[in-house]
């Protein structure tokens, strides 16, 4: 569909690089380290979940958290009956404080590592596609899908929190087993487990740009211009919202998994709307129209959130704050506009430059 | 042979009736004039044919197929174009990604999902140098002219490729050549398609119309060819006030 996209390509290439051999390289290939860095490249997924609904349908799902939050969840209730195998019944801790006597049902599918991978993704995803059918069918956008979003959002987490019995109430679910990988015991820090999050990343990136690049992304890029003109093409314009809002849960879900995975704990504050809210600020300051944009944002933001705590212990929060504020103000297209904006005015300049050389050959004849 | 039969439509907008017991007949091939006042219905008659509004009573037939509960793309599925009185192309698209947009044979997502271009050739290439925007094809649609991208929606109609065109005065903000090249383009699509027209222009209609069609409050007031309209005693009392 886009033409013109050699930049494109060229900045996909060194962001693949960097996350595969620079990092690695500038942290000593010390698994400890990248820990810490995986954690970064797991919220780089959400955040590129976020930018393929946002930025390209206009959609902004203040609630992308409840699908982050679920994946997470899913995750660490498998680790969590792995952790409690030995227990009277394989049932966890928490769970018998809270006088519960036997696993109940929706807690059994989660034994088994494979349907815990399939729903890590199904569940959010058809969370969505729920929503979707009942947002777009009305034809619902813009401010009114953040809201509803948004108190979905908050209504899961109290949620959460009240059945404690079955979800760890406010503590979450804590004193997880490490990962069983079909035989591969992960070991979160490990430079193994750092690529298998760096394959995730791009792997998650790599689908969603083909889907933005094939004509389903053209069809997107015309719905958040102009809805009702796409109807008449003979596009189910709810359909293909629906579309993309559930592939985005179901990427968020899988970046919950993995974040689950490098913490070593599911806490309700992942379903929070902090979280949720900081989320469409990485994306802001990537730049919502580029999934890579928007996952060197989420990256760019949490390093500079972990350097400034250090730096400076009272303030960093402040100083955060009026970078954000500067960025929405000054940059509205995030990092990749300005990286656009450069590109095209290199090629513009090169173009008269060219234009100029003609010129005086033209006289000359 | 009948494309389309209109029986009975009644549209209430409040106390208003837009479109009042409306029947009529569209022909395989033709170019129909929607004329009348202001207020006369002519482009509600258009939004409930396409489905943008929803008839409070009547009925719909299209090739055979009741079309009146059906949603708006489902009806474009059906094979209804139409063209809005406000030009609307993708302002953000290219021209080209509006031509593509356009046209559409297969618009479900799975289909979508597996184009990943669509070469200038065949259909695409004709249309684009039918309207002589061949060699703007990289250009962002906002960046053409007022002219220019009344030519790129007839393009995106063209490349839609409806067996029936709705025109909303297409030929607004046109000037005079324009709307030669324009009248044009119109003769030379009916027969392969059928088109309905609402204009203003009666220089335009001269040109261009076989039947036409004069709506007064909601309702077929006079039918016949344009000769016919002008002479038409009940015409010249709507549209003079007397």
């Amino acid at each position: 569909m886009n033409r013109n996209n050699t930049s494109d390509y060229l900045g996909h290439l060194v962001f693949v690089l960097a996350i595969l051999l620079g990092v690695p390289a500038a942290l000593g290939f010390d698994g400890f380290e990248l820990n810490t860095f995986a954690r970064y490249l797991s919220l780089a997924i959400v955040a590129a979940a976020l930018a393929l609904s946002w930025g390209t349908a206009g959609i902004l799902n203040l609630g992308q958290a409840a699908t982050f939050g679920i994946g997470a969840y899913v995750m660490a209730m498998h680790l969590k009956l792995v952790a409690s195998a030995g227990n009277p019944d394989g049932l966890p801790d928490f769970m018998g404080w809270n006088n519960v006597t036997s696993l109940p049902w929706f807690w059994q599918p989660f034994q088994s590592l494979g349907a815990t991978l399939a729903l890590g993704l199904a569940l959010p995803a058809l969370m969505a596609w729920a929503m979707g059918i009942f947002m777009f069918r009305a034809r619902i956008t813009g401010v009114f899908v953040a809201i509803i979003t948004l108190a979905f959002l908050v209504a899961l987490q109290l949620w959460f929190i009240e059945e404690q019995r079955f979800t760890g109430g406010q503590n979450g679910l804590t004193g997880l087993a490490p990962l069983d990988l079909f035989g591969w015991q992960v070991d979160t820090y490990s430079l193994g487990f750092y690529y298998l999050v760096a394959g995730c990343l791009i792997a998650a990136l790599a689908l969603g740009t083909l889907i933005l690049r094939s004509k389903v992304g053209l069809v997107l890029r015309a719905i958040r211009e102009d809805s009702q003109r796409v109807r008449y093409f003979g596009y189910d314009v709810a359909g293909y919202e629906t579309f993309v809002f559930s592939t985005s849960a179901a990427i968020a879900g899988w970046a919950g998994m993995l974040y689950a995975l490098v913490l070593e704990f599911a806490s309700p504050t992942y379903i929070g709307v902090a979280f949720s809210l900081a989320i469409v600020i990485w994306v802001a300051v990537g730049g919502r129209e580029s999934l890579v944009g928007a996952a060197v944002g989420a990256i760019l933001v949490n390093l500079a959130e972990g350097r400034l705590s250090d730096l400076f212990v009272e303030s960093w929060l402040l100083i955060l704050g009026v970078g954000f504020i500067l960025f929405v103000l000054f940059l509205p297209r995030g990092l990749y506009g300005l990286l656009r904006q450069g590109f095209d005015r290199l090629a513009r300049l090169r173009m008269r430059a060219a234009g100029r050389d003609v010129k005086p050959q033209e006289s000359a004849r | 042979m009948n494309l389309m039969q209109i029986h009975n439509l009644t549209v209430q907008f409040g106390g208003l009736r837009a479109v009042n017991g409306l029947s009529l007949e569209v022909r395989k091939g033709e170019l129909l004039c929607l004329l009348g006042p202001n207020g006369a219905g002519k482009s509600t008659t258009l939004d409930l044919i396409c489905g943008k509004t929803r008839a409070t009573s009547g009925q719909i037939v299209f090739d055979g197929q009741d079309i009146t509960g059906l949603k708006e793309y489902k009806r474009a599925r059906c094979g209804i174009g139409r063209k809005f009185q406000v030009p609307s192309v993708f302002k953000d698209l290219t021209v080209l990604e509006n031509i593509e947009l356009a046209r559409s044979p297969r618009p479900g997502i799975l289909d979508a999902l597996r184009v990943f271009r669509t070469p200038i050739r065949g259909r695409v290439r004709e249309v684009l140098q039918i309207v002589g925007l061949i060699d703007l094809v990289d250009l962002r649609a906002g960046n053409l002219s007022h002219g220019q991208t009344q030519w790129l929606e007839i393009a995106m109609l063209l490349a839609q490729d409806s067996k029936l065109i709705l025109m909303d005065e297409p030929t607004a903000g046109m000037t005079i050549q324009e709307t030669l090249q324009t009248a044009a383009i119109f003769n030379a699509l009916k027969g392969d398609h059928t088109i309905i027209v609402v204009e203003h222009d009666m220089q335009f209609v001269r040109q261009v119309a076989e039947r036409v069609i004069v709506m007064n409050q909601g309702s077929l007031l006079a039918e016949g060819s344009i000769a016919e309209i002008e002479a038409d005693p009940r015409v010249k009392a709507v549209y003079l006030g007397h």
